[in-house]
């Protein structure tokens, strides 16, 4: 049970993902990017294993910036005519301002706790085969994003390089403010090239292998089944039920 | 016995880049048969791997250069393959480990290949366990790539290619980023795989004395891109390198005391301690990832020690990619950029390094061992004194060692300390006033090289090899 989102198809998976945000944008209640929110923690604490504490740490900036929209709303939205309901130093909380704040705050909740599902339980390996299974993703293009997945981690050891050999050379005779942000461009420039070169010949070794972007078979089959379409239902019901509180709030 | 059938034909063949003047490949007829094992040599920038690529068909089809006479792999016209089609038959191993490896495991990049030709799915994990076997990599199947080393990896490319059941395997300096004994180990263990699948080997290399009696035949290519021999191969001795005076000072220049590393709860550097004196050339030796990188930023303070202390003159860098340091868009600019040394001493370091011919060119589009003379310049006017060289050797040809000797002789000449990292032991053997050993973040006490040279137990512990003392002891230690 506990592997069950990790083993979903990834495209349906980002399927539903997409398709609940795009409905979500149409809601404009606290009500159901809360219950939406809710939801989905519940779904992903039901059915994956995540690393709560890393997950809490991610979600921590959306939490500041939920609570910046619900701060920014709240001195600075528009009152409309509803009653106050408080007044604190020069602002006064309508209750249709208090409304827009939880509304928005809620939805950056909302938002971010689909895509942090999505994250936490989807190999990006995994995905881009399936893209490529289920999606009819192009072999080329696939292959390029799978590729500088693989050079990530390269280019970041290129970059520690380059900045200890230039922090060698000193900041140079007179370093102004304005000499050190050119200096980040110097940083960018040797980076680059590098990775043109080192793009050139990963397309060589891949060429050297007898890729050609044409069709191909698959080692690793992403099945799409009964269990991945029982998940997209559940995501449905949660939407569903989340969307539902037009009607009752 | 019947007559073979070439794999390659080339007839009359030139090849030009489009952005130079000359070719590059100039009339080249040559024919390769089956189960050959034939290496290709000559200066840097003769074209070998030219060649290589046109073998492989990745030229002219990537780079629109201009063609002359005809190539033919397996009796047919190169340009009448697809592209990717005549790499089914021809695989190819790459000199940079760490680009030719596009997906996380090495089941999944041996998977890969499979993909390309169509394998039907069903027949994918059989072919993978008798390549696995056949290769001796069963266990690392599900071993994530890009923690290996740089010997394993060529060893995966080497099976990936290997996957394709190939005709000719074609190998563009594959030992160029090994440490000696790992290149000895990789070549025995392709040497025995030829004889398993008896394949065509291919393979460009300047480094000929890590190969033992590997090869059959030679081709060698001159300057000017044209076949200047091409004969049975004998098995090479390394090259003669002269022996540097010692211009040892009795002066200490720099001292280093207990320095220590840690960085994510792994030591890197466990106390190291060195003393250098003017005038004096140490070199640093030992396996892949011991710390020789590590301990040369700790030394010149780009990297934050631990504990221990540093004192005397200043360090200087010189990375295995010096363009690393660069900043400026002349070498002259280069060398004044810190403005540690007057306008006049900066002419006398340019007059003294050679650099005023190209004073005015941008220090990225000058070669190899100008960009070196470059970095030791720039070090040299920021008033750093000690120089510290990571990997100078690595895949440099003759005449870039013989540059990079006078280099380091005239430097210890003018009372400059030197640390050089190498593998190879030759060079080393030649320039070195002593020798340092590095093993899992630990440094010798310095040596003579002469002693060192009388230890074979030392030399196999820290995975370096005596090219002229061949055999001996490096196959007791695989």
């Amino acid at each position: 049970m506990r592997r069950l989102l990790h083993e979903m198809n990834p495209s349906l998976k980002f399927l539903a993902v997409t398709a609940c945000m795009l409905a979500l944008a149409f809601f404009f209640n606290p009500w159901t990017p809360l219950m939406f929110f809710l939801g989905i923690v519940l779904v992903q604490l039901l059915f994956s294993q995540t690393n709560w504490k890393l997950w809490s740490l991610v979600m921590l900036p959306f939490v500041f910036g939920a609570f910046g929209y619900f701060w920014t709303t709240l001195v600075f939205g528009e009152s409309g005519d509803g009653p106050v309901l408080w007044t604190i130093g020069m602002i006064e909380i309508t209750a249709q301002k208090w409304e827009h704040a939880w509304s928005l705050s809620l939805r950056v909740l909302a938002f971010s706790s689909i895509s942090l599902l999505f994250a936490f339980t989807t190999d990006p390996v995994r995905f881009i085969q399936s893209l490529m299974q289920q999606g009819k993703l192009s072999p080329k293009l696939a292959f390029s994003v799978l590729i500088s997945y693989q050079f990530l981690p390269v280019l970041k050891t290129e970059f520690e390089q380059l900045q200890q050999a230039h922090r060698l050379r000193g900041p140079g005779a007179k370093p102004t403010p304005f000499k050190r942000i050119t200096a980040l461009r110097r940083l960018l420039i040797p980076l680059l090239a590098g990775a043109v070169r080192k793009a050139e010949r990963a397309a060589f070794a891949m060429e050297a292998r007898a890729f050609t972007g044409a069709a191909r078979s698959h080692y690793r089959e992403i099945k799409l089944g009964h269990k991945d379409y029982a998940l997209l239902g559940m995501f449905s019901l949660v939407l569903a039920l989340s969307c539902s509180a037009v009607f009752w709030t | 016995m019947p007559v073979l059938k070439p794999i390659f034909q080339l007839d009359d063949f030139s090849f030009r880049f489009p952005e130079s003047a000359q070719p590059t490949l100039h009339t080249i007829t040559l024919a390769i048969y089956p189960q050959e094992r034939l290496v290709i040599t000559g200066p840097s920038g003769c074209g070998k791997s030219t060649l290589l690529y046109v073998l492989n068909r990745l030229y002219p089809h990537n780079c629109d250069g201009e063609v002359s006479g005809n190539v033919r792999i397996f009796g047919r016209i190169s340009q009448e393959y697809e592209p990717g089609e005549a790499n089914r038959h021809v695989a190819t191993v790459f000199q940079d480990p760490d680009s030719q490896f596009c997906m996380p495991t090495v089941e999944e990049e041996l998977a890969f290949t499979l993909e390309n030709l169509q394998v039907p799915r069903e027949e994918m994990p059989k072919r993978i366990d008798r390549i696995l076997r056949m290769t001796g990599l069963d266990d690392i199947r599900h071993g994530v790539i890009q923690n290996f080393s740089g010997g394993m990896k060529q060893r995966i490319a080497t099976a990936c290619a290997l996957i394709m059941e190939p005709d000719c395997l074609l190998l563009d300096e594959p030992l160029a980023h090994l440490d000696p004994l790992t290149a000895k180990e990789f070549v025995a263990w392709l040497g025995q795989l030829q004889q398993q699948s008896g394949l065509a080997i291919v393979a460009v290399e300047h480094k000929l004395e890590l190969w033992g009696e590997f090869f059959d035949r030679e081709v060698s290519l001159s300057e000017n891109g044209a076949i200047q021999k091409d004969q049975a191969y004998t098995r090479r001795n390394a090259p003669f390198l002269p022996k540097r005076e010692t211009a040892k000072q009795p002066k200490v220049l720099f001292e280093a005391r207990d320095v220590s590393i840690t960085r994510a709860s792994k030591a890197l550097l466990r106390g190291a301690s060195l003393q250098l004196y003017e005038g004096e050339v140490m070199v640093i030796a030992g396996p892949n990832g011991s710390g020789k990188s590590t301990l040369l930023k700790a030394l010149c303070g780009i990297m934050k020690r631990d504990s221990g202390m540093i004192s005397g003159e200043f360090a200087g860098f010189v990375p295995q990619s010096p363009e690393q340091l660069f900043l400026s868009k002349t070498v002259e600019e280069e060398l004044s950029y810190s403005g540690n040394s007057s306008p006049h001493d900066v002419k006398d370091l340019l007059e003294a390094l050679a650099l005023n011919p190209i004073a005015q060119d941008h220090p990225f589009s000058v070669s190899h061992g100008q960009k070196r003379r470059v970095a030791i310049g720039a070090m040299l006017a920021d008033r750093r004194q000690v120089l510290l060289l990571d990997e100078p050797t690595a895949g440099q040809d003759l005449k870039a060692l013989m540059e990079l000797h006078h280099q380091i002789t005239s430097r210890a000449q003018d009372g400059c300390a030197l640390i050089v990292v190498t593998h190879d032991m030759n060079f080393a053997l030649s320039i070195a006033d002593t020798i340092c050993l590095m093993k899992d973040g630990r440094l010798s006490a310095p040596l003579e090289p002469q002693e060192l040279f009388s230890s074979p137990a030392l030399l196999a512990e820290h995975r370096l090899y005596w090219p002229e003392k061949e055999e001996s002891y490096a196959t007791s230690f695989t």
